[in-house]
């Protein structure tokens, strides 16, 4: 029954994240007055992708390994989530750190694969996804342990139900940042500065084709919903009902509302430039230093 | 004494024997025929006396016996006037004076003579071969007489173009021959330390068409407006009103009032869509793609009123030698004023929501900056030049269909940036809109069911000059027209407004960043295929070291004799 959950677990997010991304792109075209393509279109551009020839461009194992391992370590993440309110099978041999780690994982495998593949254009983009990850997954970290200080411990379930246990400045202040990251987490504008398109030709990318690229994709689809369900289970967790089933239900509605937010902000804001980004990323992690300190006053 | 009478005085008393003739055909229009030997001289005494320079023209004037001509053009900008300097070298010995050491900007037209013409150019700084593609046989000069139009020499395989290589520190980020953010083929070696640009590498002109040695061996006067329009894919008409008119200076030839108002309402609608075309491409480039899709939703109205007035989305087929081709009758007339309004309702709203961007602004704000002083040594042109606190604009400098009639702004900002360049292109959207309302009211009184255009009453004369000027919505374009025999141009040059701009590109990249790349390209509003009827290449860091062309010469034939 356990083992289930976990299935459940990773056909939810499998099922619904390219979904989201359609959702995304159905709002950006609306906003754009654009008619946009159907909300199932991410499904078939997937298809699509996987059916495609499986080339190596690079000519280096490390090129096809890199979308595997981060598919692999997203998917082993998600596996961990206590979905639903329900603690994983998984947690008793698991925690919070675990999940840092793959999440790492997953972001240092598209580094390898854009340096594997030798392209300049990768290159810069791989400097740029670096220096994301530099200095975003300590917003990410201190979230998490805003929840461990409340809670007093790295269980996952615990953990991101301490984050809003206690709603004081700490956890509004640490919501503020979040929501601010989240559009970096997601790569969206302003912060889609790793893949810039008319810079750097989707820069990490760029070398990527078919299942290989598909990959990737699905990666960045499921990240992006791992991003927005934490927010809804850590910051508004104390909304969500009991009932396992109703619970699923309103996490699900809450993160597509929190897409229709990211797409909005994402439509209406042009790209920054990486040492622009890096000064509002110093600033981010400095206030998130600060909320778990005021986390541990007891604030 | 006007400008032209004293630079008429001067001239003859500086150079006395070496001086030969001077005609000013029409207002505003003087040329002179000089010895070479006066060339330099008298280049630096119309730069002196605070000349623009435009355009080089070459040809090939051996039929009647005088060997190869060279026409250098300068502008007068306070004083309306444009100057042409012509001077021969025989056919045996096709040397001139290079002015590149004194008009950096007159570098590009040199080297295109020296290829496509076999000209040469004593202390030329950079004497590479450029004009003519890697593989283009040695000693066969395509716009020679004897050299037929369609002459396709065998390519050469493996023949590649050698980039410099990175300076020490650096490595090279390659933005062509196809970018997603360069729109035509174009490469740009952009040499970075991190994501600084340290320098870049320009290789450009893989789009050449050989148009203009189309139009003096197969086309007629009347074919080549039709041939002209397509020379660029946004502001055809810049072109074939620039040709008519040339041609109609030349002639000697007055068109009807009704058709140089038409003239101006197809110039200012393609102005309108141009700098609507550009705005969505600004924001695509920042990665704002909201503005490119509402700039391009409103940008849309004007091509459907296109489609209505003319027939065609663009490229209207408009222009003949004489006049235009359609009226713009009342039905239409108030057709145009109904969009128009609308556009600048919408336009104020875009506006409103790009001005007070915070965002737009960091990612502009003294992005490629370049000088004043920068703007005027490299003779640019057009919103770039504007943009920069330089004065100029065709339409009130040198005013051509009826563009004295009507009452504008010529906006200016002083910025030096790419935000500098986004202001005024802005704000030429709405003085294009009073511009085509004030045609529009003109049309609307003078007297309809006249004819469009005059006839030619006998054949053009062959060996007058024409020298016109139309502001693109990118900045002057410059056409000079040679009469000739057989009903068509001996001589046709076409100087499109991004010629002169890209050469400044590279001093603009310099010490910005990697991500700033798209947009300093993209503020120029680069037209590559007007720039493309020839071959060019152009190295710009001054650090990197150079090919010579023995080198280029040496590594071609090499490669071949390997085969």
């Amino acid at each position: 029954m356990k083992v289930t959950a976990v299935i459940i677990n990773l056909l939810y997010f499998l099922a619904l994240a390219p979904f989201l991304e359609g959702v995304m792109r159905k709002l950006t075209a609306r906003i754009q007055s654009r008619q946009g393509p159907p909300l199932y279109q991410p499904y078939l551009d997937l298809l699509k992708l996987l059916g495609k020839e499986n080339l190596n461009a690079a000519g280096h194992p490390v090129f096809r390994l890199a979308p595997l391992l981060a598919f692999a370590s997203i998917l082993s993440a998600i596996a961990l989530l206590p979905l639903a309110g329900q603690s994983s099978f998984l947690a008793h041999s698991s925690d919070l750190m675990t999940l840092i780690y793959f999440l790492t994982l997953s972001g240092f495998s598209i580094l390898i694969g854009a340096l594997a593949s030798g392209n300049p254009f990768a290159g810069v983009g791989a400097s740029r996804e670096m220096m994301t990850i530099i200095m975003l997954e300590p917003v990410l970290a201190m979230t998490l342990i805003l929840g461990v200080v409340r809670a007093g411990s790295l269980n996952l379930l615990t953990a991101t139900a301490g984050v809003s246990s206690a709603r004081g400045l700490s956890y509004f202040l640490m919501m503020a940042v979040y929501l601010v990251a989240l559009q970096a987490f997601v790569s969206r504008q302003p912060f889609d500065i790793p893949e810039a398109e008319v810079e750097i030709l989707e820069g990490p990318y760029i070398e990527y084709s078919g299942p290989n690229y598909a990959l990737f994709r699905y990666t960045l689809n499921l990240k992006r919903m791992f991003y927005s369900w934490l927010f809804v289970v850590g910051f508004l967790g104390f909304w969500l009902p009991g009932s396992p089933v109703l619970n699923l239900v309103v996490q699900t509605v809450l993160i597509l509302v929190l897409f229709v937010l990211i797409s909005v902000v994402g439509a209406t804001h042009p790209r920054f430039r990486m040492d622009q980004a890096l000064r509002f990323y110093a600033a981010l992690v400095l206030l998130s230093l600060v909320a778990v300190g005021l986390g541990v006053r007891g604030w | 004494m006007s400008r032209g009478e004293e630079l008429v005085r001067w001239l003859e008393k500086e150079l006395g024997g070496n001086f030969i003739s001077a005609e000013a055909t029409i207002p505003g229009r003087l040329f002179i025929d000089l010895k070479r030997e006066a060339l330099s001289a008298a280049a630096a005494g119309l730069m002196n006396r605070g000349a623009r320079y435009q355009v080089g023209v070459g040809y090939d004037a051996r039929k009647s016996g005088q060997g190869f001509g060279l026409v250098h053009t300068f502008a007068f900008d306070k004083d309306s006037l444009l100057v042409a300097l012509r001077t021969f070298a025989p056919g045996d010995d096709p040397e001139f004076d290079s002015l590149t050491p004194l008009i950096p900007g007159a570098g590009w037209s040199e080297r295109e003579y020296q290829d496509l013409l076999g000209l040469k150019f004593r202390d030329h700084p950079n004497p590479r071969r450029l004009v003519l593609s890697d593989d283009w046989p040695e000693g066969i000069y395509p716009l020679r007489r004897e050299v037929p139009h369609d002459l396709m020499p065998p390519a050469a395989e493996e023949v590649a173009f050698r980039l410099d290589e990175a300076p020490p520190g650096t490595s090279i980020v390659p933005f062509g021959p196809f970018h997603a953010s360069l729109h035509e083929p174009a490469h740009f070696s952009v040499y970075v330390d991190g994501e600084d640009i340290k320098g870049c590498e320009y290789r450009g002109f893989m789009t050449h068409r050989g148009i203009e040695k189309l139009a003096q061996t197969e086309l007629t006067y009347n074919d080549v407006p039709f041939v002209a329009e397509r020379i660029c894919g946004i502001c055809g008409s810049v072109h074939s009103v620039n040709y008519a008119q040339a041609v109609e200076a030349a002639a000697g030839l007055r068109i009807p009032r009704r058709a140089e108002f038409i003239r101006m309402v197809a110039l200012e609608l393609e102005r309108l869509h141009s700098h609507l075309l550009w705005l969505g491409v600004a924001g695509h480039l920042i990665g704002f793609d909201t503005v490119f899709m509402q700039a391009w939703r409103i940008r849309e109205k004007i091509m459907w009123l296109a489609e209505r007035l003319t027939g065609n989305r663009k490229t209207y087929g408009m222009v003949i030698i004489g006049g235009v081709r359609r009226d713009i009758n009342q039905d239409r007339s108030e057709d145009i004023r109904a969009v128009l309004k609308e556009v600048e309702r919408e336009m104020l709203a875009l506006e409103k929501a790009i001005l007070k961007d915070r965002t737009i602004h960091r990612r502009t704000r003294g992005v490629g900056y370049l000088s004043r002083e920068e703007a005027v040594k490299w003779n640019l042109i057009g919103p770039v030049a504007r943009a920069r606190g330089v004065d100029i604009d065709a339409r009130r400098d040198h005013p051509y269909a009826a563009y004295d009639e009507v009452q504008f702004e010529v906006p200016l900002a002083d910025s030096g940036d790419v935000w500098g360049t986004l202001v005024v292109r802005v704000k030429e959207v709405y003085e294009a809109i009073k511009i085509i309302n004030q045609c529009l009211d003109k049309l609307e009184k003078l007297p309809k069911n006249q004819p469009l255009a005059v006839d030619l009453e006998g054949p053009i004369p062959s060996g007058r000059q024409g020298l016109s000027l139309v502001e693109a919505p990118r900045g002057e374009a410059v056409h000079y027209v040679l009469t000739g025999e057989d009903n068509r141009p001996e001589r046709w040059r076409v100087r499109a407004p991004t010629y002169p701009n890209l050469q400044a590109v590279p001093s603009m990249l310099l010490n910005n960043k990697l991500a700033d790349f798209p947009i300093i390209v993209g503020s120029i509003d680069p037209c590559i295929s007007c720039t493309d009827r020839v071959l060019v290449v152009e190295r710009s860091s001054g650090k990197a070291k150079l090919l010579s062309r023995q080198e280029l010469e040496n590594l071609s034939r090499g490669k071949r004799s390997k085969k």
